[in-house]
């Protein structure tokens, strides 16, 4: 009785999962991985369950998503204005950079007034975070609730160039000068 | 490119952005070559130069003269690498490959090459110089380009800027081998609206920019991507700062927009965001002089007014305001009026500014496109250069950089252009994709609209004729400031007149600083509020000052000529008690008693998107195509055509510098000024 | 007190003297004809150099001016700067004013700029006054080695002229050169548009005499020879030269 119970309520779960139709969370994942290490199954089943319920299980035997959003906000200890104000910029830092970093907006900057140095109150302004792939930076900025903006790396059209251009006879390519 | 989904996330509630991929098919050439970059095999079209090649392959080969946007110079022979079964190393930046090379970038012949340089990474590590060191004089250019000429390594990178892409041909190279040295042989000014792009391009830092000097390290300088306001060409910069402060402006490459250039407003008018900022509110007191006061009474003075008035509040935009400040403003004033009823396709660069380089026909009405948005007269004169585009003007006969063939001045040759009766007119049809430029100077004329009516006309007429087909716009509007098209999408109408001929009660100038309406034309008893950054006119006049943020100080939408929407993104706090413009109109709605619905910059930005959702498509042009239906309408326009030859504001280069507040502000741009016009007596400026 | 200002001041001054850093083109390039008008590769406004300078092509000139630019396809006149930057300079009389350049420009239809580069760049174009006579000596191993420092020596005892200096008169200009392409004729001299060659201390100073005296020196070699045949009567190729079959075997 309590096996069907379960199974019935993961089988909810997990129409609610397809309905959602939102991406695998991970940490969803090894909890159902550890439920199916644990589970014990019935030795003769299909003897057991009806045609509808072998659906069931067949259905959750493999892994199901489950739509919950890893937010770590509430533990972080962050203060809530780092968290609740804050945006990010999703980028690649340079034209050949392989990372996607994290670009927070700015705060206030001042100078200090014994030794005119910089000085800022903003704890995230000096991290740098790097991300292999733009999904994970993605993933981090969700569960560090931020609100955040993916910039795209910028299409580069090919460009013929051409030195024979300088020299072309009737062409406004023509150069006098080298 | 910047890319958000705010409006696509506001519809869904949640924080979460969606993310379209940036998946562009790149058209491959049929037939590729394979070559091999250090044994790597790659596949390039034929005609790729060895140095494109490496690049694909990852591997990039040292230059200095070489730059992807200029012409092949190959002088610096940094680039020299070897060729299997080639005797001499080559100049990877000329040489195209053939199939099958095997190219090493990092042979021993190679390095040998390469040691002729003399930096660190690449050089000898011993000196060989035994002789007087060379040393050449510098130059004067300009107040912008500082000039450490016995740096130069002659790569001839600005020469060749200053003639192709510039259009100026001042720069060159004079002498020869030892004693060549770059200049402008003369004494003359480098007389550009570009000028400082050759900073960027120097590799060696003998140009260098004059207001920056010995103002900081790259090092300590924080970077904030942004755009840029100064025209309505919304040019993509990086703004680099430190404790609070602007340090300098530069480019950020956005092949859609600038490609990597930057006009000389846009770079170096940032010193006028220092000064005569506004930084506290401020109340005219009983003797006519503003007071500074606390936020709370310049707003409660604002609100009795806005409550009193009853309905009788007018409101002008300014060149620099924001769509969020500006549907705040909207939504405070005019709660019940509609958004604009104008077809897009009517106000935008329909051909957008990469369009330019597909056009064979481009015809200025009353455009100065040089100095009204430089970086889409660069775009111009690339496609002149490169794809023989034919251009032409109607209106003063302005130096474009590019030959231009000058119709004419008279308004009448709109219509001759319609009905066929002009010269011009067989060389216009026969036009495969023909472009018309009209200047928003044209359309502010008393006969704007006869004249814009014709032109619609005109160009529709065009379009049903051109080869481009359905698919090529051939109507485009030239903006001249950052707000405008924003302004149009929700529901803002162009000119002041309506204000003129019924002056309101209360009129709320939001950075409108350009004298559209003086004090003359209103009644004492008009209350003036002036939002903005700039002590400039707008506040001179007003009775209220609210002091708002700048463009480097706020997160905020601009939408440019195209209808491309782009954020600034905030690099510094507004100076002194100054915020950001949409929280001030949401400030001060709270005590007018009709609070406004947005309390955070997405809830502003999920109303934008209700009102025109291409407001919040960041980075992209959103497709307009209401032309049959604007000409329809245009046919609808009767008015009598005025005498008045068709003209521009700015003719000249000194016409460039100062056209809005903070511009105005900037003793860089006065600088500009005074030495063009000093300039002027210079005999050897031809 | 006052010695020690004396010496602070002496001491800034001779600091100072070092840091003025003399362009080293300037110093050292002998390498084209001489530093003074050819190290300098910027304009710089003198009395009779300058914007204002007036320069006009003769009717004469213009017409061949004109001959000169019909050589050239249409759209490509400006390859004529170089004759037309020559036709100037000879019309003024050995230089090129500024606006000589100018006019050059605008009958190409080509930017200053382009013309400044050209002029700039070959040695031949002068572009400050020089005299009437520009003698230009090689210096260069071949005639150094043949006594070239004698007529260096020479023209300085005649003329009083170091090489850059023009003569008070404004006959002469003397510059120092490197190879001509006379070698064979060494030691030698070019004098506006005519070399004298295989010069002896004699005949510099007679030539010399001869262009004072307003006459013109016979150009040419000085030491008897037509042109660039041995000096002493030929060594070989003294016979007729044989004729067809010459050495070629009996049996063929």
């Amino acid at each position: 009785m309590a096996l069907r119970l379960s199974t019935s309520l993961l089988s909810q779960l997990s129409r609610v999962g397809r309905l959602q139709g939102r991406a695998v969370s991970t940490s969803a994942v090894r909890y159902v991985d550890d439920l199916t290490v644990k589970q014990v199954e019935p030795k003769d089943t299909k003897s057991i369950l009806a045609s509808e319920e072998v659906q069931h299980q067949k259905a959750i035997s493999g892994y199901i998503t489950i739509d919950t959003p890893v937010d770590i906000t509430p533990i972080s200890g962050v203060p809530e204005e780092h968290i609740k104000t804050r945006r990010v910029v999703i980028k690649l830092p340079s034209k050949n950079a392989m990372q996607w970093r994290l670009f927070f907006d700015e705060r206030e900057r001042w100078e200090n007034p014994l030794m005119g140095w910089s000085s800022t109150a903003d704890p995230l302004s000096n991290i740098q975070v790097d991300f292999s792939s733009q999904e994970d930076a993605i993933a981090f900025c969700d569960k560090n609730g931020w609100e955040w903006t993916v910039v795209d790396p910028p299409v580069k059209p090919p460009r013929v160039k051409n030195y024979g251009a300088n020299f072309s006879w009737n062409k406004r390519t023509r150069r006098s000068t080298k | 490119m910047l890319r958000i989904g705010a409006s696509r996330l506001l519809q869904h509630g949640g924080r979460h952005a969606a993310v379209v991929s940036a998946a562009r098919t790149q058209s491959s050439a049929p037939d590729k070559i394979e070559v091999f970059i250090d044994d790597m095999p790659v596949m390039v079209p034929p005609g790729t130069t060895v140095l494109q090649a490496a690049a694909q392959a990852g591997v990039e080969i040292p230059r200095f003269c070489y730059h992807e946007r200029l012409s092949v110079a190959g002088n610096c022979r940094m680039c020299l690498v070897e060729v299997e079964k080639s005797v001499k190393p080559v100049a990877a930046c000329a040489m195209p490959v053939m199939k099958g090379w095997r190219i090493k970038t990092d042979s021993e012949m190679t390095r040998k090459a390469r040691e002729g340089d003399q930096s660190m990474a690449f050089g000898s590590d011993r000196s060989r110089f035994l002789e007087n060191k060379r040393a050449v004089e510098d130059k004067n250019i300009g107040p912008l380009v500082k000039t450490i000429m016995t740096r130069c390594i002659h790569c001839t990178r600005c020469v060749r800027f200053a003639t192709e892409i510039a259009g100026v041909e001042d720069l060159g190279t004079t002498g020869r081998g030892t004693n060549m040295e770059i200049g402008t042989y003369v004494e003359k000014m480098l007389l550009s609206e570009l000028s400082g792009n050759v900073i960027d391009l120097c590799p060696v830092g003998a140009l260098t920019s004059k207001p920056y000097a010995f103002t900081a390290r790259p090092w300590e300088i924080r970077r904030t991507d942004s755009v840029d306001v100064m025209d309505a060409v919304g040019s993509n910069i990086v703004v680099n700062h430190r404790t609070g402060e602007v340090l300098r402006i530069l480019p950020q490459v956005n092949e859609d927009i600038n490609e990597e250039w930057l006009s000389d407003k846009s770079r170096f008018a940032y010193d006028g965001l220092k000064r005569q900022r506004l930084v506290y509110p401020m109340v005219k007191d009983s003797d006519g002089e503003l007071r500074p006061c606390e936020w709370e009474d310049a707003l409660i003075v604002a609100a009795k007014a806005l409550k009193a008035a009853d309905g009788s509040v007018a409101a002008i935009a300014g060149g620099l305001a924001d769509a969020e400040a500006l549907v705040a403003l909207k939504d405070l004033v005019f709660p019940d009026a509609g958004t604009g009823t104008d077809l897009r396709s009517s106000y935008l660069l329909n051909t957008k500014i990469v369009g330019v380089e597909e056009a064979d026909m481009i015809v200025f009405v009353g455009a100065n496109p040089r100095f009204e948005a430089p970086l889409f007269n660069t775009r111009v004169r690339k496609a002149w250069t490169y794809n023989e585009l034919h251009a032409a003007m109607i209106g003063p006969d302005v130096n474009l950089t590019y030959d231009c063939e000058h119709l004419g001045d008279d308004a009448s040759i709109i219509g001759k252009l319609l009905d066929g009766s002009h010269p011009f007119s067989q060389r216009l049809t026969a036009a495969k994709r023909p472009m018309i430029v009209v200047g928003t100077s044209l359309l502010a004329r008393p006969d704007g609209d006869v004249l814009y009516a014709q032109l619609l006309q005109l160009s529709q007429k065009l379009r049903s004729s051109c080869e481009g087909g359905s698919e090529w716009r051939v109507f485009n509007i030239l903006h001249r400031v950052a707000s405008q098209v924003a302004a149009l999408d929700l529901g803002y109408t162009p000119g002041v007149a309506d204000i003129r001929n019924n002056p309101p009660k209360v009129l709320y100038l939001m950075g409108a600083d350009e004298g559209a309406i003086t004090r003359e034309d209103l009644p004492k008893d008009t209350l003036v509020i002036y939002q903005g950054h700039h002590g400039d006119q707008g506040a001179e006049m007003a009775d209220v000052v609210l002091p708002g943020a700048a463009y480097t100080e706020k997160t905020a939408t601009y939408v440019n000529m195209e209808g491309r929407a782009q954020q600034t993104q905030a690099a510094l706090v507004p100076p002194g008690m100054a915020r950001e413009d949409w929280k001030i109109i949401r400030a001060l709605s709270e005590i007018v008693d009709t609070r406004l619905p947005y309390d955070k910059l997405n809830d502003i930005r999920n109303r934008l998107a209700e009102v025109s959702p291409n407001l919040t498509r960041y980075g992209d042009v959103e497709e307009a195509n209401y032309f049959a239906q604007a000409t329809a309408l245009a046919e609808m326009v009767s008015g009598k055509k005025g005498a008045a030859p068709i003209d521009v504001p700015q003719k000249k280069l000194e016409d460039f510098y100062m056209t809005n507040s903070i511009t105005r502000a900037s003793p860089t741009m006065a600088k500009c000024i005074a030495a063009v016009k000093k300039e002027a007596a210079n005999k050897y400026i031809e | 007190m006052l010695s020690s200002l004396a010496r602070a001041l002496t001491s800034t001054s001779v600091r100072s003297v070092r840091n003025v850093h003399r362009s080293a083109a300037a110093c050292s390039d002998s390498l084209f004809v001489n530093y003074r008008y050819h190290s300098l590769l910027q304009h710089r406004d003198s009395a009779d150099n300058n914007v204002d300078t007036p320069f006009e092509f003769t009717a004469e000139n213009l017409k061949r001016a004109q001959a000169i630019i019909s050589i050239y396809p249409d759209g490509h006149k400006k390859a004529a700067v170089i004759p037309l930057l020559d036709l100037a300079q000879r019309q003024v009389g050995n230089w090129l004013p500024i606006t000589a350049m100018h006019e050059v420009a605008k009958l190409l239809d080509m930017p200053r700029m382009r013309v400044y580069e050209v002029a700039t760049f070959y040695t031949m174009f002068m572009r400050n006054p020089v005299g009437k006579y520009h003698i230009q000596v090689c210096t260069t191993t071949p005639c150094w080695l043949r006594g070239s420092d004698d007529i260096m020596v020479t023209i300085h005892e005649k003329l009083g002229l170091k090489p850059g200096e023009t003569t008070k008169d404004g006959l002469f200009t003397l510059s120092e050169v490197e190879c001509l392409g006379a070698c064979v004729n060494a030691p030698m001299m070019q004098i506006n548009d005519d070399y004298y060659e295989d010069l002896a201390v004699a005949d510099t100073k007679e030539i010399l005499d001869t262009l004072t005296a307003g006459k013109k020196p016979k150009a040419g070699p000085r030491n008897g020879r037509f042109a660039a045949e041995p000096a002493g009567g030929l060594t070989s190729l003294t016979g007729p030269p044989p004729g067809p079959g010459f050495m070629v075997r009996d049996d063929l």
